[in-house]
């Protein structure tokens, strides 16, 4: 019996510890990287859980629908001056529905994201996180839902 | 052997000039002489002072007056050689007078450009037309109907709107500073923190990399919008941190306001301008508690520094009950305003923000 509570404290603890550890993606307005160069920013994001954030291999891509018409805008983020701070800048066009996929490895870790953009900028609530990339039918998931919810004008 | 003293003889010494058996004299004579020595090296220092001058354009009235003078020596034509030297002795002496005192005349630092918008907006008193100059003390003035842009220096710009009386107070490099009498500008900066500036009545409102506007009136009565980045106003220690999408109002011997985000509750703006400046007290304290939403911890952080210290622990508790409180933020620590303790807790915040 003390055996059977040992080893289910134990895989508690691992399982705490791993939560602790997980390699995550946190969004924010520009205003949060604390660095004037994100003044312009779409939006930014910080690594967390990744032990050395310098090593971490960040990645963005800009998904949009274009009058109908799907297209991919790969992007360019910008590390800011505190570690594993990044800034989006948006470089996709104007006009249709556009989402932006994060995806990260640190070490073994990996971790995505897809971040909803409104006309008013990211729409934080409708953000997604993923421990892993996002797939192809996420992103198209939630593309088909903002082009849904700006039909019904809930982003304006 | 040199007997007698050679100043006259210094400057072209040091510049070559001499014939190599006086040269050699005056070597000589330099090793003994101290107070030649002395002069040497003064002449040497002067000239070298001269070397790094920079050319700059002498005015036309120099010109002119050089001119008046060459043409009133004109009928003594003795000497004709050793009067042309003086002649350019005379020419180069008023032209380094010159540039030294229209130097001297002009604001220190590069005057900024000023483009008209709408209307006759002026600058020292005199309108501008297209386009004009600003430079350090002068002011920029505009009426009901005119709207004006002043380039500020390398970093930015910022328009003037009507009804508006500003002063260009410094303008170095390190330093951009523009002292608002009363109306409204709209400031966009790119540059890093802490380069420019805007003093009013209340406050000074310091640039963190950003995008607002300001508006005040003669007695300090005013509004700050920020609407990229951060904008800190300041007085006498009181500090508020302005994100974009948040404004703060200021007031006169109060400073800056407690900062809110725009698309806040009227409720809790309402109770936030009670508490501020009408002495609202606890009930107000109670509506701003109330009515905050995750992203209003913006205007709770800043109320733990103002409200009652009996009062501080009202409000880490609703921050708390908002928001996790982030890994190194102790209530006790918090509760004591301890300055490292809430800026790792606004940089945390801001994440939500």
């Amino acid at each position: 019996m003390l055996r059977l509570v040992i080893a289910v404290c134990a895989a508690c603890a691992i399982a705490v510890l791993a939560r602790a550890e997980e390699f995550t993606f946190t969004i924010g307005s520009p205003v949060a990287a604390q660095d004037f160069r994100a003044k312009v920013a779409a939006f930014v994001f910080r690594t967390q859980g990744c032990p050395d954030p310098a090593k971490s291999q960040i990645g963005a891509t800009a998904e949009g629908l274009v009058k109908g018409v799907r297209r991919s805008v790969a992007l360019n983020v910008q590390a800011m001056s505190k570690p594993g701070v990044y800034a989006v800048y948006q470089t996709w066009p104007a006009e249709g529905q556009w989402v932006v996929s994060l995806k990260g490895t640190c070490g073994e870790a990996n971790a995505g994201a897809i971040v909803p953009i409104g006309p008013k900028g990211f729409i934080r609530e409708s953000a997604k996180f993923f421990p892993r990339a996002a797939t192809q039918v996420e992103i198209e998931a939630s593309l088909k839902a903002l082009s849904q919810s700006e039909n019904k004008g809930e982003n304006k | 052997m040199f007997t007698r003293h050679i100043s006259r003889q210094l400057a072209a010494h040091l510049d070559g000039e001499l014939a190599p058996p006086k040269a050699q004299q005056a070597e000589i004579h330099l090793r003994q002489c101290a107070r030649c020595r002395a002069e040497s090296e003064q002449v040497r220092q002067g000239m070298q002072i001269v070397e790094h001058l920079p050319l700059v354009e002498p005015p036309e009235a120099i010109w002119r007056s050089i001119e008046a003078a060459l043409e009133a020596r004109r009928p003594r034509q003795a000497q004709p050689f050793i009067r042309w030297r003086w002649a350019a002795v005379a020419t180069a002496m008023l032209a380094l007078s010159g540039a030294a005192y229209w130097r001297l005349a002009q604001p220190p630092g590069a005057q900024w450009e000023v483009l008209r918008l709408a209307g006759s907006p002026s600058v020292a008193g005199k309108a501008i037309r297209g386009a004009g100059r600003i430079g350090a003390g002068e002011w920029i003035e505009t009426d009901a109907r005119s709207r004006a842009t002043v380039k500020v220096g390398e970093i930015g710009s910022v328009e003037i709107a009507p009804g508006t009386r500003v002063r260009v107070v410094t303008e170095r490099p390190s330093e951009h500073r523009l002292a608002l009498a009363r109306g409204e500008i709209r400031a966009t900066i790119s540059a890093p923190p802490k380069l420019f500036f805007v003093d009013t009545a209340a406050g000074t409102a310091v640039d963190l990399g950003c995008e607002y506007a300001l508006s005040a009136d003669e007695r300090g009565f005013g509004l700050l919008r920020v609407t990229k980045g951060w904008v800190s106003f300041q007085w006498k220690g009181v500090e508020s941190l302005v994100p974009a999408g948040a404004s703060c109002r200021t007031q006169p011997q109060a400073g800056p306001g407690i900062p809110y985000f725009d698309d806040a509750p009227e409720s809790l703006k309402q109770a936030l301008e009670s508490f501020g400046f009408e002495k609202g007290g606890y009930d107000a304290l109670g509506a701003i508690l109330s009515e905050s939403r995750v992203r209003d911890t913006l205007t709770l952080w800043h109320l733990l520094s103002r409200v009652e210290p009996s009062d501080r622990g009202r409000v880490f508790d609703r921050m708390a009950a908002l928001t996790p409180v982030p890994a190194g933020v102790s209530r006790e620590q918090a509760l004591k305003l301890d300055s490292g303790t809430l800026q790792r807790w606004r940089e945390e915040l801001a994440w939500t923000w």
